[in-house]
Order: structure tokens, then sequence, then C-alpha cells
């Protein structure tokens, strides 16, 4: 997709303001445990998309959120094992190493803080825009960065060979990826929507 | 001997005549791998299909091994070209697996078992031997295609290695 650079602009621009709402919410959850840092906004071949995270063959926590409504998507965030583990000791405001496996509790725990994630930056969205867009309930997997991925941007890989995707990462203490990935005709609309705000 | 990995990328379609060489496709979610070997050739041609139907698509196929209807022919052309016999190829399959299990079947990102049928059905038109299947199921795969020998593996996080 052909964006221009006042477009790309806008985009960066409201794609960060989600951003840092999604930070605070989390931060005050956390009591700044937990921040984002600056998104990077990146144009990507699909087939390099699988290889993002340390690559296709790297064992993932992968919480994943769908986004419907006027905006179609796709949102992840994904940590090492380790770092899936050190995430829900700092919601839960516990030590450091309390949590050693995924159990039930962790996965409802990552399962939450995908739904914060995604519901602060998709109402910083649409209150801006006024689009409507709904996240669907949280699912997390455990298993090859690649598999998981792939899986995802297949759907997107019907538009065309390139996807947008905006790339976060948490504070140093929790490395991970925030990946936020709309299909082209739903880039399109939020285009629209932030010219007819500008 | 030491060992020469080619790795086989999303759409791409790989090929091997040399012992030392194994193709791979790493972490297979949704899509297909794809192995085509001639045993008395030994040569092995590797498919890591995106999707199944190539009218899917918007714009103009460049990649045959992405969709399966173009990977399946191209594949078993490759194959020829390199000194397999069409009657000799057999073919097996891994992959097309629904990673998350939210969406129940036959939604929108229930690709893999779409993937899945699409290669099956084109290995029947065009007349080549399925001799090992491990689709399905809700977890990754790696597919790891050994030339000189044809051996296939396929590993996974958590369920152990399988050879087909």
């Amino acid at each position: 997709m052909d964006l221009t650079h006042a477009e790309l602009e806008a985009l960066y621009s409201i794609v960060q303001k989600g951003l840092n709402d999604s930070s605070r919410a989390l931060s005050s959850m956390t009591t700044g445990g937990i921040q984002l840092q600056d998104p990077r906004l990146q144009f990507l071949s699909l087939a390099v998309v699988p290889n993002i995270a340390g690559g296709p063959e790297k064992v993932v926590v992968a919480v994943y959120l769908g986004i419907e409504g006027d905006l179609n998507g796709h949102l992840m965030l994904l940590f090492t094992q380790e770092s899936g583990l050190r995430v829900v000791d700092m919601l839960m405001e516990m030590p450091p190493g309390s949590t050693r496996q995924l159990d039930e509790l962790a996965v409802s725990g990552l399962a939450e803080l995908g739904n914060i994630c995604c519901s602060s930056f998709l109402n910083a969205l649409s209150d801006r825009t006024g689009l409507t867009i709904v996240p669907t309930t949280p699912v997390v997997v455990v298993d090859m960065a690649g598999a998981i991925l792939e899986s995802v941007v297949t759907e997107l890989y019907l538009n065309g060979d390139e996807v947008l995707v905006v790339e976060t990462g948490f504070n140093g203490e929790i490395p991970g990826h925030y990946l936020l990935m709309p299909d082209q005709d739903s880039m399109a609309r939020l285009v629209a929507a932030l010219e007819e705000i500008e | 001997m030491s060992v020469e990995t080619i790795a086989v990328g999303l759409g791409e379609l790989k090929c091997g005549t040399r012992p030392e060489q194994v193709l791979v496709c790493y972490g297979l979610g949704s899509c297909i791998g794809l192995a085509l070997y001639d045993a008395v050739a030994r040569v092995g041609v590797m498919v890591h299909v995106v999707l199944p139907e190539s009218s899917l698509s918007r714009g103009q196929v460049v990649q045959p091994g992405k969709f399966g209807d173009t990977a399946i022919p191209a594949a078993i052309a490759e194959a020829v070209k390199l000194g397999a016999v069409r009657s000799r190829l057999v073919a097996r399959i891994a992959g097309g697996a629904r990673m998350l299990n939210i969406v129940g079947a036959g939604s929108k990102l229930d690709i893999g078992s779409r993937n899945c049928d699409a290669v099956k059905s084109q290995l029947q038109e065009h007349g080549i031997r399925l001799t090992g299947d491990d689709t399905g199921g809700t977890y990754g795969r790696t597919l790891q295609l050994f030339v000189g020998t044809g051996r296939l593996l396929v590993s996974t996080v958590g369920r152990g290695e399988r050879e087909l």
C-alpha cells in the first residue's frame, strides 16, 4: 500500500497515542513495572514476518487478540518463556521468580495483559477517529514463533505481499514484542478517518 | 560430510540434489510443508504452501509455491527437471494446524484445514502418491527432508519428533 508521507505521519501519531494509553494503563496496574517503548512502524514482506520474534523456531508465549469492526487486524504480544513468567509476577505483584509455570492462573494473567493492551489502544483509536473497533477474546499459546505468526499473516497475504507491522517492546526488564497488524482495507479506512479529522 | 541446510520460507520452493543437503520448513503453523522425493534419483523438493487457491490472490501469482493449486505442478516440474522420474515421486506433508484455537473450525483463521484439503486434492489430481501425512492439530511443526536418504523428520515443541 502506498501512503504519502503525511498519511504515514498521521498514522504514526495515532498509533503512538494509542500505545501511550496502553502504556499508562499497564503502568498504573503494575505500579510502574510495565511500560511500552516508542513504536516502530514498518512495512514488511509477509515472508519475513515469521522471523521477527527471534527466528521461526524460537519458542514463545503468545497472547493473541483479533481486531474486528470498522478495522480488522491482529494484535499479538510475544514473550520468551522466561519473560512470560516474569510478566505474570509483575501483574500479580509477586516477587520475581514466583511464577514457575504457565498454569491456569498465569494464562489468565497473560490474557488480561492482552485485554489491557488491546482495549486501551483501540479505545484511543476509536475516540480519535469515531471508528468502531472491538477486540476478540484473548488466546494464549506457547509454541514456535514462526508457526504462530504465519497462521496470522496468511490471511493478510490475500491482499498483497506486504503488511504494516507496528512493533514495540516492553521496558527493558521484560523483553517482548507487541505487534499490531491491520489488513490493507482497514489501513485505508484508518487513513481516511485520520484525514477527516485533520 | 558437512550438512548444508536450506531453509524454505513462506511461499518458497527449494530443491536438493546432493546428499549433504537438508531442506527445512521451520515453524509450520497453518501452512503446509510438502516434500516430494524420488528415492532412486535422490532428488528432493520442498514447498512451503501458504494458501489453498491462487484464485484467492488479488494480484498476479509470482511465487507458485505460495498456493496449493500452483505449488504442486511447479514442484513436480522442478523435480523432473533435476532428474527425478514423475512416476517414482512420492509426497509427504505436514502442517495445516489451527494455531489459535479460539476460532472454531471454519473461521477465517482456520486456513490450515483448507490448505490441507487443497494440497491433497492437487496431489491426487496430478497422480502423486501421498505416503506420509502429519497435519491438523493446534501445534507448530518443523519439517526436515534429508536429501541423501529421503528421511523426513517432523519436530514439535513438547510433542517430540516423528518420522514420516
